[in-house]
């Protein structure tokens, strides 16, 4: 029997096809990895442990073709009318998905947030046979349960926002008006306030938090120390109700008047009056 | 009568710009180009109409998306048809017997096809981007007398990074024409190679995403595996710079620029990898 060699050419052509192809993956290398690093720092939601969930939810096309918003916003209205189902299961998942496939907008992560710890407790507890029927602990730990998985999914936004002050208060929140954890709540009150951009409530929040844990000369301290940074003009830092909180202090406190917290433009008077 | 062998003329680019003029001719005149333009405009122009829908981002941020996403599926879809159908167009009409018997290298056939394609999408591209860059700039001068505070720092998109995005896409689907082109110089029909085409595209997508998962397995013939589909398939994924699009900080130049020569790198080695293949194939 005769050996046909061009019976082999195919396999040639293709095996070197793909030798040509290795080859310039390879070379290309250098300049594909300088760039994909670049590129994936500026875009935290191209890591696979962010993706994994949307994946196999037939939006992969959607996804690779740049319709994520979209696609995230048709999940966000299944999210809304699976809520409005109370299916536990299926929201908590529903919101998952919508910001596995767009964790861009801060909007997805708080109020996907709001609804795992605020209303899944009551679903939790009217399943149980309503408040009546379900133990003080057992509503207890329906309420830590859903806050423990609010807190953690929060803290996976901090990938895609780093150090979002909106966020860090939306934890301080849970904490406060879930847990009623005053301690974890300030602290995470007093994360925020160091953030530039924080509300200029999230300090006074904070001051309350110590306030209301007994703690009144730390939270005389920090109004002290944040009124002079206070804009006067701005209505949202509202002076006036930090230097009125300022006088409750103190009358609480009993600060003797001649160590009262004077305002700057007092401090000037009071200065020009004794020159 | 002499005969004039392929060998004996030198590689024209003249020629070349003949079938590559030929084929955008061609390209422009298929239904195909013009349906997948009317579609990929119709869906960039109606993107001001889902303003309500946009829950998430911000509306301008919507509209950016919304129309790169339009550009991105019927460019991907419209590179791939019209790749294949007018290569193997040329073979089922038997005009690549009659071009090929003349002395014209393979590598101006195909290196020609993958020209008038690139232009062919290239207006593609032009057209959607430049539709997309004025319903943004309409609406965000609309946005702009309704609330001048929100704008106080100017305008919010750059459109120079419009332009950059839709240039890197451009490129990208010079690369998937290529890809279509090598595998269509060793496939017998169009179905297969639109078919691989699409599946390519997927894969090329994905890719980083399987290095990803397979990086700290403990099968080294799996983990092989992955490192060989990463250096065989170019990463697409390289290409999606949209996103960062009304977010803030602009597309850094030095990156889009290292991007596009990634992509020309990959048009010019698939393009002489479909030249090879080409040249081993009985048509």
């Amino acid at each position: 029997m005769k050996f046909n060699v061009t019976a082999f050419r195919p396999a040639r052509t293709g095996l070197g096809v793909l030798a040509g192809l290795g080859l310039a993956g390879l070379a290309s290398q250098p300049l594909e990895r300088a760039a994909w690093t670049e590129v994936r720092a500026s875009q935290p939601a191209l890591a696979l442990d962010s993706i994994k969930d949307a994946l196999g939810q037939g939006i992969t096309v959607g996804l690779l073709g740049g319709f994520r918003a979209i696609a995230a916003d048709f999940f966000w209205l299944r999210t809304n009318s699976l809520w409005e189902d109370t299916d536990l299961p299926g929201t908590q998942t529903s919101i998952k998905i919508v910001t596995a496939i767009d964790p861009r907008p801060l909007t997805f992560w708080l109020n996907g947030s709001r609804m795992i710890a605020y209303d899944m407790p009551h679903w939790r507890i009217a399943r149980a046979g309503g408040y009546d029927a379900t133990p003080t602990v057992v509503q207890r730990r329906f309420d830590e349960e859903q806050a423990q998985v609010a807190i953690a999914y929060l803290q996976g936004a901090f990938a895609f926002h780093p150090d979002h002050p909106l966020l860090t208060l939306e934890i301080g929140n849970i904490y406060l008006n879930r847990l009623k954890d005053l301690e974890n709540a300030a602290r995470y009150y007093l994360q925020a306030t160091k953030h530039p951009d924080a509300p200029f409530y999230a300090a006074r929040i904070y001051a309350e938090l110590l306030r209301k844990m007994n703690r009144p000369a730390e939270a005389y301290a920090f109004l002290k120390e944040l009124h002079p940074k206070l804009d006067p003009e701005n209505p949202f830092a509202q002076a006036p109700v930090v230097l009125e909180r300022i006088r409750a202090l103190e009358a609480d406190l009993q600060i003797p008047p001649s160590l009262h917290y004077l305002p700057a433009q007092a401090k000037k008077a009071t200065e020009a009056l004794t020159q | 009568m002499s005969v004039v062998s392929v060998s004996s003329v030198p590689f024209s680019l003249g020629r070349l710009g003949l079938i590559a003029g030929n084929t955008f001719l061609e390209a422009v005149r298929q239904k195909l180009f013009g349906f997948l333009l009317f579609l990929s405009v119709g869906l960039v122009a109606s993107a001001q109409f889902f303003r309500e829908f946009n829950f998430g981002s911000s509306e301008l941020k919507f509209i950016a998306d919304f129309g790169f996403g339009a550009l991105v599926f019927f460019g991907s879809a419209l590179t791939i048809a019209t790749t294949a159908q007018l290569f193997f167009s040329e073979i089922e009409n038997r005009t690549a017997l009659t071009l090929l018997a003349k002395p014209i290298w393979r590598a101006e056939f195909i290196f020609g096809k993958l020209l008038g394609v690139f232009a062919v999408i290239g207006i593609f591209c032009a057209l959607t981007v430049g539709l997309l860059i004025a319903l943004l700039w309409q609406r965000e001068s609309q946005l702009m007398r309704f609330d001048p505070e929100a704008f106080a720092g100017g305008r919010i998109i750059q459109y120079g990074d419009l332009l950059i995005v839709g240039t890197l896409q451009w490129i990208k689907f010079g690369v998937l024409a290529a890809i279509v082109l090598l595998v269509a110089s060793f496939s017998n029909t169009n179905l297969f190679t639109v078919v691989m085409g699409f599946f390519v595209l997927v894969i090329c997508h994905l890719q980083y995403l399987a290095s990803d998962a397979w990086r700290h397995v403990d099968s080294v013939i799996g983990a092989l595996a992955v490192r060989l589909l990463g250096v065989v398939f170019p990463n697409f994924q390289l290409f999606n710079l949209a996103d960062s699009i009304g977010q803030g900080a602009g597309i850094d130049g030095a990156l889009a620029l290292r991007v596009a020569a990634y992509g020309f790198f990959y048009i010019g080695v698939i393009g002489g990898l479909a030249v090879y293949s080409f040249r081993h194939r009985e048509i």
